[in-house]
């Protein structure tokens, strides 16, 4: 690594549009709220900021602390699920022929550019009692005469439960982990992994001792776009969720809506942040140990 | 063992029948909704719970609907910008984080992943907030860039306009497309280099910078390194941040719901607006048309870049 | 260098004495009074106005509506909340109405541009949430209640179906809007609506913490949907709401339960900061037209206030109870007031509910 003095010139160049940017459009508005969340409310619209910290003090009741180690628990899942399937995808693809690789990767990024909400309501559509799935599955069963073995089809209950809201949080989050791996696995260097089997690993050795490990980079941002994103998920938990689905995502958006509570709203929010960072300094800081280096 | 068996190399995973069989469920995995989607806005039926006949019927019930063309047009206008700025910033901030030692570095790295780690909800309310503050600053007669203009127009009087004239043209520019949408562009661009930072940066990571000191100590200037060294090896990086960043502007509904207004609307916006009693026909035909439209446009960009590509 | 100081403080002057004309210039809407632009901005909810209502009133006056639909009052009132994003008319509920007025985020009304008001039914002639009718026309009103599958379901009279009974476990779904669901559990356990009483409050959320298990989803806007889609056999739902799917599945009913239930009214008014005022209360003379209410009512199958408009439609949906109740059954039902204590409260013990 340059230190900065040597070249002032670049230095300047690459890092100036985007302080400048995240300054203007970003920690400027950011900073409005993090002022709201030492405030007050005074009247309906009007928010007066007292320093004071009993919106902190209030995020730190039971009931949030259990929501938000929910909202835990729930992405750790999801982000294993999505990094358990998004891994060999990405694989799959930076080892197929190179023409083919733009196009795959293409495939895996189209169904994002479908809206949320509209991706959301199809697979509302496939799970449903009386949706695609159930009515495939009762097909077969009636095929293979098992309604006059056993009875007729009894349609699954699929959505509106904690298995759900998984499921809906990866099939959302999907493109956020294969193109950060994609763009680790593809530069990942060969002639290692030829010299791990030559020397006689077997390929799942191989892939666990070499490979994991010279994709580390790729796997870590994956889990940071997808994991932290998750915390904050609402609409997922709303759509999908049944009556015990609430994350501290909805919390939040409660609190700027219905509950028109700004400054707790703030609060929780900026709670959330500061677990967030915690946790990534806590990796920069144990990386720096083991010399991993890995950004952002 | 495995290898001697079988008849491809040791690396030729892509022939692995476990990668691909899993990768071939995947995509069905992926597509089956999107499929159901596709079928469903050919369907005769409001419900869509049962096939009731072929239409097209709703496909033109789209396309008469002119706000939500319109909002589809914003859309895409405003992800086309977004990626544009987005990827450049993005890339110029990873190539800043990863080349230079500076005093306070890891408080920028932290600084820069904030706009990943705060909950939508909070950035929405947070760009309402300034948005709502900073526009009546801006149009304010006795403040801003207004109030400027009039003392500017007061101390040189052949050009005499009256604060209303200036205030009117001021808005009227400002409300041209799709410099109305600027509001929105600005914020999606906010969020979204930070997410192309990080592709980028994760690609640079494995960059062998011998080769750039060799490019140098070859007499190429700092600009001819960048392009022809770092670039391409950035590339496949770059792609991915830029198609991540298009795939967040055009996706996003919690922020732009705050800054939208009624001449600003996005399909998201529209969309969440109506699809709160159900999915109607109209809705997944205009979702086809727009994942048609991505679908081509990709595929004509990528085979314009396509000779200029090198190989990894 | 005496004469620099001395323009100075001469161009200031002049600065000062227009400045009060430019204050009055941009407190003026964009275009003189005479000419407003033939525009207007209309935010409503998702299928409530009649299908050609905006085309006809663009035929009529010229002047081109842009609709753009809220999903509830509370997204209505976040978006305005720090100021009009261009809207000209919007339609709240009472209580949102209450709380609007109070926040000054509400237009007074010139009532000498919306002669039709006269055909407003006398009923809604005043308010207690808008005292004189200062700042709303009424729009529609109905009542919260349960919409059901008749063949599935025998008996909806009570809220007991859907609070505290294990009849139809699993087949359940509730409103997502709190405020309302914990509103008529107090109903149901023979307490007001508005109570903010700490023991009532109490056993209405033991009461849903307990019955939970039997509910398949809070459903914020769908609950209809769910019902016609086979997902659920009961939802608690607005009345306009499962009369539309009724028209379209025989099986599905609707009923006010016994206990009496939330009363609402939906309110035409214009946000403070609308571009274009005149062209709005062109736009509300036009809703309250008696032609134009019947078209509508036709199409929403809501309860209109339109008392004009009612006299011109047919016995099907001036006789459906679904839509206009008996007065014993309206006589139980109550309106939400508005109060933040209120809101502050329902909101946190609907959290403590969903995430027992």
């Amino acid at each position: 690594m340059e230190n900065w003095k040597q070249n002032k010139a670049v230095f300047w160049v690459t890092a100036l549009p985007g302080v400048v940017w995240l300054l203007l459009f970003f920690l400027i508005p950011l900073a409005l709220i993090w002022g709201m969340s030492f405030g007050e409310k005074t009247s309906i619209i009007d928010i007066e900021i007292t320093g004071t910290l009993a919106n902190y003090s209030r995020s730190f009741e039971a009931v949030y602390l259990k929501i938000i180690w929910k909202s835990i628990w729930i992405s750790v899942i999801s982000t294993a699920v999505c990094l358990a399937i998004a891994y060999p995808v990405a694989f799959g693809i930076c080892f197929s022929p190179a023409r083919w690789r733009p196009l795959l990767l293409l495939l895996v990024i189209l169904p994002f550019w479908i809206n949320l909400l509209i991706r959301t309501y199809a697979l509302i559509a496939v799970f449903r009692t009386r949706g695609t799935l159930n009515f495939t599955l009762e097909w077969f069963w009636n095929l293979a005469f098992l309604d006059k073995l056993i009875g007729p089809f009894q349609p699954l209950e699929l959505l509106y439960n904690n298995g759900a809201v998984i499921v809906g949080m990866v099939y959302v989050f999907m493109p956020f982990m294969v193109l950060p791996l994609y763009a680790t696995i593809e530069r990942l260097d060969r002639s290692y992994l030829e010299a791990s089997l030559d020397l006689g690993a077997s390929q799942w050795r191989t892939f666990f001792s070499v490979t994991v490990p010279l994709t580390m980079p790729g796997i870590i941002s994956g889990i940071i776009l997808v994991f932290i994103p998750m915390l904050g998920m609402f609409l997922v938990p709303d759509l999908l969720g049944g009556t015990n689905a609430i994350m501290i995502g909805n919390v939040i958006a409660r609190q700027f809506k219905q509950a028109n509570d700004w400054p707790f709203g703030a609060a929780l929010s900026f709670l959330l942040m500061y677990v967030t960072f915690a946790a990534l300094a806590l990796r920069a800081f144990i990386g720096a140990r083991m010399k991993g280096g890995v950004g952002v | 063992m495995a290898r001697r068996k079988s008849k491809r190399g040791p690396l030729d995973y892509a022939k692995s029948p476990w990668l691909i069989g899993f990768g071939l469920i995947t995509f069905i995995l992926l597509y089956a909704p999107i499929a159901q989607l596709i079928a469903f806005s050919f369907n005769d039926s409001k419900r869509n719970i049962v096939w009731r006949g072929f239409t097209t019927k709703y496909y033109a019930k789209a396309w008469n609907d002119p706000a939500l063309v319109e909002a589809f047009v914003n859309s895409i206008t405003i992800a086309v910008m977004c990626t544009m700025v987005a990827t450049i910033i993005g890339t110029a901030t990873a190539l800043w984080l990863w080349r230079f030692r500076f005093p306070a570095k890891s408080a920028a790295e932290g600084v820069m992943a904030l706009p990943i780690v705060i909950p939508e909800i909070c950035m929405g309310v947070a760009v309402l907030v300034m948005y709502s503050r900073f526009g009546s600053w801006m149009r304010g007669v006795e403040t801003g860039p207004l109030h400027w203009l009039n003392e500017f127009w007061a101390i040189w009087p052949p050009l005499n306009l009256d604060a209303f004239t200036i205030a009117r043209i001021w808005n009227e520019f400002f409300s041209v497309w799709p410099l109305n949408l600027g509001a929105i562009t600005a914020a999606h661009i906010a969020f979204s280099f930070p997410f192309v930072a990080v592709v980028v940066r994760a690609r640079l990571a494995g960059f062998n910078r011998e080769f750039e000191e060799a490019s140098k100590d070859l007499g190429a200037s700092e600009w001819q390194t960048f392009w022809n060294v770092v670039l391409p090896f950035m590339m496949p990086g770059v792609i991915a941040g830029a198609l991540l960043s298009f795939t967040l502007s055009l996706d996003d509904f919690v922020i732009t719901f705050f800054t939208a207004g009624p001449e600003t609307n996005t399909f998201p916006v529209k969309v969440y607006s109506l699809v709160r009693r159900g999915v109607s026909p109209d809705i997944n035909a205009a979702s086809t048309v727009l994942i048609v439209i991505t679908l081509v446009a990709t595929i004509i960009a990528m085979r314009m870049q396509a000779p200029s590509k090198t190989e990894g | 260098m005496t004469y620099t100081p001395k323009f100075r403080a001469s161009r200031r002057s002049v600065l000062k004495g227009s400045g009060a004309a430019f204050i009055g210039l941009t407190m003026m809407p964009r275009f003189a009074m005479s000419e407003e632009e033939k525009k207007l901005n209309f935010y409503n909810w998702d299928t409530y106005i009649g299908e050609t209502t905006l085309a006809d009133f663009n035929k009529a006056s010229g002047i081109e509506v842009k609709m753009d639909l809220y999903a509830d009052n509370a997204e209505l009132f976040a978006k305005l909340k720090e100021g009009n994003p261009g809207y000209d008319v919007i339609i709240p509920t009472n209580d949102y109405v209450e709380r609007m007025i109070a926040a000054g985020m509400l237009e007074e009304l010139d009532k000498s541009k919306i002669p039709n008001e006269a055909n407003i039914a006398d009923a809604f002639k005043d308010a207690t949430f808008d005292p004189g009718r200062k700042h709303t026309v009424p729009y529609m009103w109905g009542t919260m209640g349960i919409g059901y599958r008749k063949s599935k379901v025998k008996d909806a009279s009570s809220w007991s179906a859907v609070l505290d009974s294990t009849d139809h476990a699993g087949r359940i779904s509730l409103l997502g809007d709190g405020e309302s669901v914990i509103g008529v559990t107090l109903q149901y356990l023979g307490h007001s609506f508005n109570s903010v009483v700490p023991a009532e409050m109490k056993a209405a959320e033991e009461l849903l913490i307990k019955g939970k298990k039997n509910v398949k989803v809070y459903a914020d806007d769908n609950g209809q949907d769910l019902l016609a889609s086979g997902e659920v056999d009961l939802a608690m739902e607005w009345n306009g709401d499962v009369i539309q799917v009724m028209g379209e599945d025989d099986d599905l009913s609707y009923s006010v339960p016994k206990e009496g239930s939330l009363l609402w009214q939906d309110c035409v008014c214009i946000p403070k900061g609308a571009p274009h005022p005149q062209n709005a209360h062109a736009f509300i003379n036009y809703l309250l037209d008696a032609d134009a209410g019947v078209h509508i009512a036709d199409t929403i199958q809501y309860a209109t206030a339109n008392a004009a408009a009612k006299a011109k439609m047919d016995e099907k949906y001036t006789g459906n109870p679904g839509i206009f109740p008996p007065d014993e059954v309206i006589a139980k039902c109550e309106a939400s007031l508005y109060s933040e204590e209120k809101t502050k409260l329902r909101n946190e013990s609907w959290t403590r509910i969903q995430a027992a």
